[in-house]
């Protein structure tokens, strides 16, 4: 039911309506029109036309995404205060910048563990044949 | 001094859903059907327009909602908050005071504007 509102969905979108009114007007309007559906099949309708009188009740979606629109509080942060929402976000990457080498690591845990252990057993295996050369070297005097 | 009359224009809607949620709390075709019900079906409107003003008078505060399951379907329900208990009271008034200007118009009390 909810992909009848798809298109209106993606108007909303892009139309910088925020991402939760968006899913919740269109939960809600496939909630409505299966009530509407469901009433005009109990009033002896048939199918198709039960799904005729609904649509044309619940009206033309263009009607419903410009209602929203008249809404500026329905619209998303970043769309309503762009250059606002534009300087937190340089802010936000800019402050995150020092967390990145940290969250690599998080991120690449597995590998960066294989590579610490080949590391180790490179560098115990290197120490073991310089300590036993040196003992050589040092053995005949 | 003449008052402006914002509300005459745009707070009919907010009017009507804020008087249906105000005896109890109410999901979006309820308050479609009350309104038509209690209209006589006078105002004619896509029904799916109600969502936005339900919305906005949520996000004004005027409004709560919740999400409540009932016979297996999950539906948001709507309620009036004591801002909104406010808010209807000042677009009664509003409403009250424009019609009563428009009816003193329409029955000539003020006399003919052609004449004056």
């Amino acid at each position: 039911m909810p992909d009848k509102f798809e298109s209106l969905r993606l108007e909303l979108l892009r139309s910088g309506v925020s991402p939760v009114y968006v899913e919740r007007t269109i939960f809600e309007l496939a909630d409505h029109y299966a009530d509407l559906e469901s009433a005009a099949l109990s009033a002896g309708l048939g199918a198709d036309e039960a799904a005729r009188a609904a649509s044309a009740a619940i009206g033309n979606e263009r009607a419903i995404a410009a209602a929203i629109l008249a809404h500026p509080e329905l619209l998303s942060f970043s769309t309503r205060h762009p250059r606002v929402a534009q300087c937190l976000h340089s802010a936000a990457t800019i402050g995150s910048l020092p967390g990145l080498p940290l969250m690599f690591c998080i991120e690449h845990r597995p590998e960066l563990a294989r590579w610490g252990a080949a590391v180790s057993v490179a560098a115990t295996l290197m120490g073991s044949v310089l300590a036993m050369l040196n003992w050589l070297i040092v053995l005949p005097f | 001094m003449a008052q402006t009359n914002p509300p005459f224009l745009t707070g009919v809607p907010e009017l009507l859903v804020l008087r249906m949620l105000s005896g109890r709390e109410m999901y979006g075709y309820e308050i479609v059907k009350a309104m038509r019900l209690v209209t006589r079906e006078a105002i004619g409107f896509g029904e799916g327009v109600v969502y936005p003003v339900l919305h906005a008078l949520e996000e004004g505060g005027a409004l709560k909602a919740r999400r409540k399951s009932v016979n297996g379907r999950e539906r948001v329900y709507y309620a009036v908050t004591t801002k909104g208990k406010r808010r209807l009271e000042h677009l009664s008034d509003e409403w009250k005071r424009v019609s009563l200007g428009v009816n003193s118009a329409l029955n000539g009390a003020n006399g003919n504007p052609e004449h004056a």
